[in-house]
């Protein structure tokens, strides 16, 4: 129970005094309602609808915080976010991917929550490792929303009719795509996110072949030929396999053919799995998979949308309404609206999840899923500089060993 | 005016020497009392324009990444100068910019030109056609980018579908993932945003010319080039210099429409000053070479100003 | 050099007819004002003329040739415009040859046939100037230069000097009729003021809501106006409109006129048809006089104006104010009663009913 002493309390406490007590019901009820706003970057229609309905239970459990979400578009995100922050015009809270973490924190946009997170009840929900992602020498700066599980979706129909296995290794996954790729009939095998967005998946795909970020001892580098012999196959793979618009396909771009029926595999995450099934239909047109493994590391990451408190003001509300997310029935409803995970590992135990076999990819990758590399630096790294080295390739304007040269250079570059 | 008055004034009595109100008075018969009067604009000038110029160009000497705090913010001289020089991508975006600028500003005078020609003939509905035609100006930057960026999709643009139809390509392009066509399409995009801003400075400025120059230049037997030529453009002077370097200025300093559209790419065929500067700011941080990148961008303009308007004489007659 | 001839030339914007079935005639060398007040559709006659505006329907001749489908360059026309239209950006000197540099005139050409304009008009030293440059009354000429050095068959000028003052305007008018005189080329002169009008014409059009309600030489304008319309629109200060009744006495024609009668003797009009009728004299200012005579119009003084050379007078003549030009030295006394001699055979009697001259 936590007693509050804000402007308006004060005031009733004076008001006291002198009025009578039936002035206090009123000022009384004033003084417990609350409104916070929300920074997220929801885009789709499903995520919102998922946004929808958590706030919904969120209103029943706690009809005396309102709170007003702002959709801030993921692109314009650090800027809008900088720009609050340094003019002390922050939200109660943010919502915050993985990658971002160590830049906010280095700007001292977050709060810390360390003590709030470990006097919470559903603490024990959640494994340890859930909290990696966002805490920083043994500071706790928020709460995982939702989990970002790795996957990807594959025509299931096309597979069968070709006669191909579910690919279990990135050689594997390589020769289905190119089997199943006949560009007279508009049809690739891989929808490659080359565009905006694209940078993680290029990142995942040399650490596959053992070029890892972050060294053993924490410093930062990147093996060479390790990132060549990933870039090398990545880049076949969208000259063989993937339209030719791969270098500027971002997500909506990659979503959309495989929904169109131009691609057979797209890599993402379970976040877009009600977006492909109102389109195709599930275990019939497309199935599931967990992400094959390559010749050195297996890399599906598991990242996490942490909610942060990112105002100090409102932290009160602010923490009922991040540790909301954690509750199971809340986890349940965001999931069936939009196909992400819960982070919570009693959530994920539902039955409404373990039930189902499309979700059998994700359960499975919660075991061996990895984080994202995180340092500061890196978002701007993988964006500005991985993503048009791999870009370069992909144009005929660099090869691999140029671009890996590039891409150690930038990180050189970002970390000194 | 009294000049005997002022020649022998009144004996000033102690009282006089106190009373703020004739010390006011004989201050403001001073020299000094119109600088007084510009005090208040020079201090807003200098709080809303001059510190902001001033901040940005002190940012660029020092070290400044929001990420790493421990680095301070100390004076690092022309160290981020010095980079530009041997950044590669800093030449490549000053050579797209020069391209994306240009092409941009050309494409858009002319397409604006014939649009307020035709609509300045005050046939029936030209009205509402010249309000329609504004449209595309009207769209936000984010709104335009989005639209343009579905109608030219690879797999859903209405604009791959027509080209198919009317034979001019044989399957859809995937217009911004291949660099020669990149720039083009994202000018095209531009051009069709931006040309109603040269539509309707042109159309008020052709309010502005009488019609009996027309007139009278029927009867002296120059044609509608020769009008256009000798006539229009020349009175249009003015007008189109503004606009040219309004339009140049928005060009080179809004990354918005690249920005949806291509992130700079691919690769970095579509990478440009503006973009390059807001990347650095907002995706590395780096806010002393954001800045060093924005005091060139400003430098470049300042010049171009410069050299445009000497070069078009719009100060002369 | 040529005729002008208008043959039933219409105009309409809408349902709004500007000009109603025009027919005019000019020879050749002569010099035509189209006079009216402003919406009489004075101009846009001139814009037919020019080409710049299509007509409605009807013919328009300029020497033997019926240009209406010929462009305003190729009817060998020049004008002037009331704003002048001079190009800003080009120097009087490229202002002047413009027609003729269009006109693939040899540069050497062009150069001798702008010095000789510029010598005409008197503005050779003003040949590198540009438009923004010049006082009014040197755009004038620079814009009598640009029409003259083409030497075309037919000047057209609207509203030339409107936009100078008074003084200059006196003197460029002279300088309109010494050109005209010198070059011989005809003219279709527009114009709101009679005075340029009866000065420079030797055939005045007076025009109203889109007709020509009359045209004649000035001195026919003047002295035997069409109809009250005319007889009010020329002339300054304007002529007195004196309602009466037409007799027949034993001297002659009378008009009885409340109290008093007016013999009009040595009447030029044939007015049979209007003895016993109500008519309306026209009696011009000047056709008044002190003195005594047969005719006389007597009443009380109401104003005086001395103007220099005469004095104005109205005299309340039994309810209906008269004004008189008198000379400088009468100065009758306000509120006294006056008599004033008329000479009659330059009164004009009106059809009420119509307003036209009987």
């Amino acid at each position: 129970m936590t007693t509050r002493f804000d402007r308006r309390s004060v005031l009733k406490l004076g008001g006291g005094l002198l009025a009578a007590s039936a002035l206090t019901p009123i000022t009384g009820a004033f003084a417990q309602s609350k409104s916070i706003n929300y920074w997220h970057t929801f885009t789709s229609q499903s995520e919102a609808a998922g946004l929808e309905s958590v706030m919904a239970l969120f209103k029943a459990a706690h009809p005396d915080i309102a709170v007003t979400p702002e959709n801030i578009p993921n692109p314009e995100f650090m800027a809008k976010i900088t720009a609050a922050v340094v003019a002390n015009t922050r939200p109660s809270v943010t919502m915050v991917s993985s990658e971002r973490f160590q830049d906010l924190l280095a700007m001292g946009a977050l709060t810390d929550i360390t003590d709030r997170v470990a006097n919470w009840e559903r603490r024990s929900d959640f494994s340890d490792q859930r909290f990696d992602s966002i805490t920083a020498d043994g500071k706790v700066y928020g709460v995982p929303g939702f989990a970002f599980v790795d996957w990807i979706y594959y025509r299931k129909d096309w597979f069968e009719e070709a006669g191909i296995a579910v690919p279990t290794t990135l050689a594997e996954l390589y020769d289905a795509a190119v089997k199943l790729t006949d560009p007279s009939a508009n049809r690739y095998g891989f929808a490659l996110r080359g565009g905006p967005g694209g940078q993680n998946f290029i990142i995942n795909m040399m650490e596959a072949f053992g070029a890892k970020l972050i060294q053993a001892d924490g410093s930062i580098s990147l093996d060479r030929e390790k990132a060549i012999a990933g870039l090398t196959f990545y880049s076949d793979l969208a000259k063989n396999a993937a339209p030719s618009s791969a270098p500027n396909d971002g997500f909506r771009q990659i979503i959309e053919g495989f929904q169109t029926g131009q691609t057979a595999m797209v890599y993402h995450h379970t976040g877009s799995y009600q977006d492909i099934a109102s389109k195709l239909e599930p275990g019939v047109q497309f199935g599931t998979m967990a992400v094959p493994t390559g010749p050195v590391n297996r890399v599906a990451r598991l990242a996490y949308a942490y909610n942060t408190i990112t105002k100090a003001e409102d932290a009160d509300a602010a923490w009922e309404w991040i540790k909301f997310w954690g509750e199971p029935d809340a986890a349940v409803a965001f999931l069936e609206k939009t196909g992400y995970f819960p982070a919570s590992t009693t959530a994920a135990a539902d039955q409404r999840i373990a039930g189902n076999p499309m979700y059998a990819a994700a359960s499975e990758t919660l075991g061996f899923g990895i984080p994202q590399p995180s340092f500061p630096g890196a978002a701007g790294w993988a964006e500005g500089t991985v993503l048009p080295a791999f870009q370069r390739i992909l144009i005929g304007q660099a090869t691999p060993e140029q671009a890996a040269d590039e891409i150690i250079a930038g990180l050189a570059e970002a970390t000194q | 005016m009294s000049r005997v008055a002022a020649a022998s004034p009144p004996p000033r009595s102690v009282w006089d020497s106190l009373n703020p109100v004739r010390l006011l008075g004989e201050l403001s018969e001073t020299r000094y009392w119109m600088y007084l009067l510009l005090l208040p604009s020079a201090l807003l000038i200098t709080a809303v324009v001059l510190y902001p110029t001033v901040y940005g160009f002190q940012m660029s000497f020092h070290e400044m990444r929001l990420n790493r705090p421990a680095l301070g913010t100390g004076f690092v001289g022309l160290k981020h100068y010095a980079r530009m020089v041997s950044d590669p991508i800093f030449w490549t975006s000053l050579v797209n910019t020069a391209a994306w600028v240009t092409s941009s500003i050309i494409l858009e005078f002319l397409v604006g030109l014939i649009a307020a020609l035709a609509l300045n003939r005050n046939l029936p509905g030209t009205k509402v056609l010249a309000v329609l035609i504004l449209i595309p100006y009207f769209l936000p930057n984010v709104v335009a980018g989005h639209m343009w960026a579905l109608m030219l999709d690879p797999r859903l643009g209405v604009i791959n579908d027509v080209l198919v139809r009317i034979g001019w390509l044989e399957s859809y392009k995937a217009w911004f993932a291949d660099p020669t066509t990149a720039m083009g399409a994202a000018i095209v995009v531009e051009v069709w945003h931006s040309f109603p801003f040269f539509t309707l400075l042109i159309m008020a400025g052709l309010k502005g010319i009488p019609a009996d120059l027309y007139k009278a230049a029927d009867i002296d037997g120059a044609g509608a080039f020769s009008q256009l030529r000798l006539i229009t453009l020349p009175m249009l002077k003015t007008i189109i210099a503004a606009a040219v370097i309004l339009r140049v200025i928005g060009l080179v300093n809004s990354p918005d429409l690249l920005l949806i559209l291509t992130s700079g790419g691919p690769g970095r065929s579509t990478q440009v000053l503006s973009l390059y500067a807001f990347q650095t700011a907002y995706k590395d941080f780096n806010f002393g070479y954001a800045g060093a990148l924005s005091v060139v961008m400003f430098v470049l303009l300042m010049g171009f100003a410069y050299i445009y308007i000497r070069l078009s004489k719009v100060n002369q007659d | 050099m040529a005729t002008l001839s208008i043959k039933g030339v219409r105009k309409s914007f809408g349902a709004l007819e500007v000009l109603k079935n025009i027919d005019l005639e000019l020879e050749d060398g002569g010099f035509l004002v189209l006079l009216g007040p402003s919406g009489c559709g004075k101009s846009t006659l001139l814009s037919i003329i020019a080409g710049l505006e299509p007509s409605s329907g009807g013919d328009v001749v300029i020497g033997e040739r019926n240009v209406n489908d010929v462009h305003p360059k190729d009817r060998n026309i020049a004008m002037v415009f009331q704003s002048y239209a001079l190009y800003p950006t080009m120097a009087v000197r490229r202002n002047i040859g413009f027609g003729l540099e269009m006109r693939k005139v040899p540069q050497a050409e062009r150069e001798a046939a702008v010095q000789r304009a510029a010598n005409l008009l008197q503005i050779e030293h003003l040949l590198d100037r540009k438009p923004a440059q010049l006082s009014g009354g040197q755009r004038q000429r620079v814009a009598m230069g640009r029409a003259i050095v083409r030497d075309p068959d037919l000047f057209l000028f609207d509203e030339p000097l409107s936009n100078l003052d008074a003084k200059l305007r006196v003197e460029m008018r002279t300088e309109i009729k010494r050109l005209h005189d010198r070059l011989g080329t005809s003219v279709v002169y527009v114009t709101h003021d009679q005075v340029e009008a009866m000065t420079l014409g030797t055939k005045v059009a007076v025009m109203r809501e889109g007709l020509i309600q009359q045209i004649a030489d000035p001195q026919t304008i003047y002295e035997r106006p069409a109809n009250m319309f005319v007889a009010g629109f020329i002339g300054s200060p304007t002529m007195n409109f004196l309602t009466g009744t037409l007799e027949l006495a034993e001297g002659g024609l009378l008009l009885r006129h409340g109290d008093g009668a007016l013999p009009l003797v040595g009447l030029e009009q044939d007015v049979a048809g209007f003895v016993g009728k109500t008519v309306v004299a026209g009696i011009r200012p000047e056709s008044l006089s002190a003195g005594t005579g047969a005719a006389m119009l007597s009443g009380t003084v109401d104003v005086v104006e001395p103007t220099g050379p005469d004095t104005m007078v109205l005299i309340n003549v039994g309810g209906q104010v008269i004004s008189a030009r008198l000379g400088s030295r009468d100065r009758p006394k306000l509120g006294a009663p006056l008599s004033v001699v008329v000479d009659t055979t330059a009164v004009n009697l009106f059809d009420p009913e119509t307003g036209v001259r009987i």
